[in-house]
């Protein structure tokens, strides 16, 4: 196998494994929608942003859910400054933090493949591997915060 | 009128009317009463309605980190019986929610995911509209047309230049346009001719981004809404299943600019 395809494989495995736009952007402001209000302009943008700040904040520990959010905002910069090393270096923070348990707290966007359904009193969870998440409305939009067993 | 003046404007030449577009083009203080005193009957006829039904067909630009605007479409519809009933559903490419009010409890549920999280609420529209905000970070669609004409409405005190356009058709009715700029933000107002001076149609342009993202609104009202008590209060449709709603934190309004449509069913 020649240097340039093993190049390409480990950008093709980067593409699959980020199963979205490498280069996806971020959407940082929108349109004011009321005349009233002025304070509603950034309520959206407060939401978002908390939900974006804590996938970035755990991105350590959590990479198992947040790979394809990592090497998206990342990939800009990694392909700018050369291909093969940074581009390992994701590879391997995402092989290497699938075992890891995600933080209790933390929040994702979307559900690592497998999860099943249980409700604990009233309440929907999502139970993934070891991790329990609960589903929760942030604004209109829907994340799922990691939280511990519920009973 | 203003149009008139600035067709004569490019009549007199090609360098003057380089000149006049390069000035100031409104300063503080050239405000048409006409066009306030529209924007107050407005509001107080707004505040004569005390059931309607509104569908708002609505464009907004969102700016990308490159600085580019891209145009996202939603339809939005309100069911609004003053003072504590309530009935929202929004229709955009990524969520589908209904909000539900009817005095004692609101509700959102989430049709594309069929989650539905409800919570104590206040005991009026307006009451509601603030907990949404501040509480829960949730923008209440189409706000300004509870808020016109009520002390709440910050809009006539901002405003530094109003301008009469002239008339103007929306989707076949008589209004009049008018133009008003206020801090960070131009917008435009088409308001029915006659005895039912309803917004028909609103344009708004930020300032504060250099895209300048727009957003607009087209208006189609209902004055005398058939309804149901019972559609006020959420019955859970088979399967939906019942989540919690994230409030609001201090930490999360300081939070960092950067911000994601993600996570979005």
């Amino acid at each position: 196998m020649n240097r340039s395809i093993r190049h390409l494989l480990s950008i093709t495995f980067i593409v699959l494994l980020a199963g979205a736009p490498l280069l996806a952007q971020n959407r940082n402001a929108s349109a004011r929608t009321s005349v009233n209000k002025s304070a509603n302009v950034n309520s959206n943008k407060n939401v978002n942003a908390n939900v974006n700040k804590n996938v970035n904040v755990n991105t350590n520990q959590n990479v198992n859910v947040n790979v394809n959010k990592n090497v998206n905002v990342n990939s800009g910069s990694y392909y700018g400054g050369g291909c093969c090393y940074h581009s390992n270096t994701a590879a391997v923070v995402a092989t290497t933090a699938i075992v890891t348990a995600a933080v209790v707290g933390s929040r994702v966007n979307t559900l690592p493949p497998a999860c099943s359904v249980v409700v604990v009193n009233g309440l929907t969870y999502q139970h993934c591997g070891s991790t329990w998440y609960q589903p929760q409305f942030v604004g209109t939009s829907t994340t799922y915060v990691v939280v511990v067993a519920p009973r | 009128m203003y149009k008139r003046w600035f067709c004569s404007i490019l009549i007199l030449g090609f360098s003057l009317s380089l000149a006049a577009q390069s000035s100031p083009a409104q300063k503080k203080g050239d405000i048409d009463p006409g066009a306030m005193a529209a924007l107050d009957k407005m509001g107080a006829y707004l505040r004569t309605l005390n059931t309607f039904q509104v569908k708002s067909v609505e464009t907004t630009d969102d700016v990308l980190d490159n600085g580019q605007a891209v145009q996202s479409d939603r339809v939005v519809e309100i069911l609004a019986v003053r003072p504590n009933r309530l009935l929202v559903e929004i229709k955009s490419d990524d969520v589908h929610p209904f909000f539900l009010y009817n005095g004692k409890n609101f509700t959102i549920y989430g049709q594309l995911i069929n989650y539905y999280a409800t919570v104590p609420a206040p005991p009026t529209i307006a009451g509601l509209i603030d907990d949404l905000e501040d509480k829960y970070g949730i923008d209440m669609p189409l706000v300004d047309l509870f808020l016109w004409g009520s002390p709440q409405s910050t809009a006539d005190q901002a405003i530094t230049s109003a301008i009469d356009i002239g008339p103007s058709s929306v989707g076949g009715t008589t209004c009049e346009q008018y133009a008003f700029r206020q801090n960070g933000l131009d917008w435009q107002v088409w308001i029915q001719q006659g005895n039912y001076p309803l917004p028909r149609k609103l344009v708004m342009t930020t300032l504060t981004e250099d895209a300048r993202p727009r957003h607009s609104k087209l208006l189609t009202w209902n004055l005398a809404p058939s309804f149901n008590d019972a559609a006020f209060t959420f019955e859970p449709p088979k399967d939906a299943q019942k989540i919690t709603i994230a409030e609001v934190t201090a930490s999360a309004s300081n939070d960092g600019k950067k911000s994601e449509k993600g996570g979005v069913k």
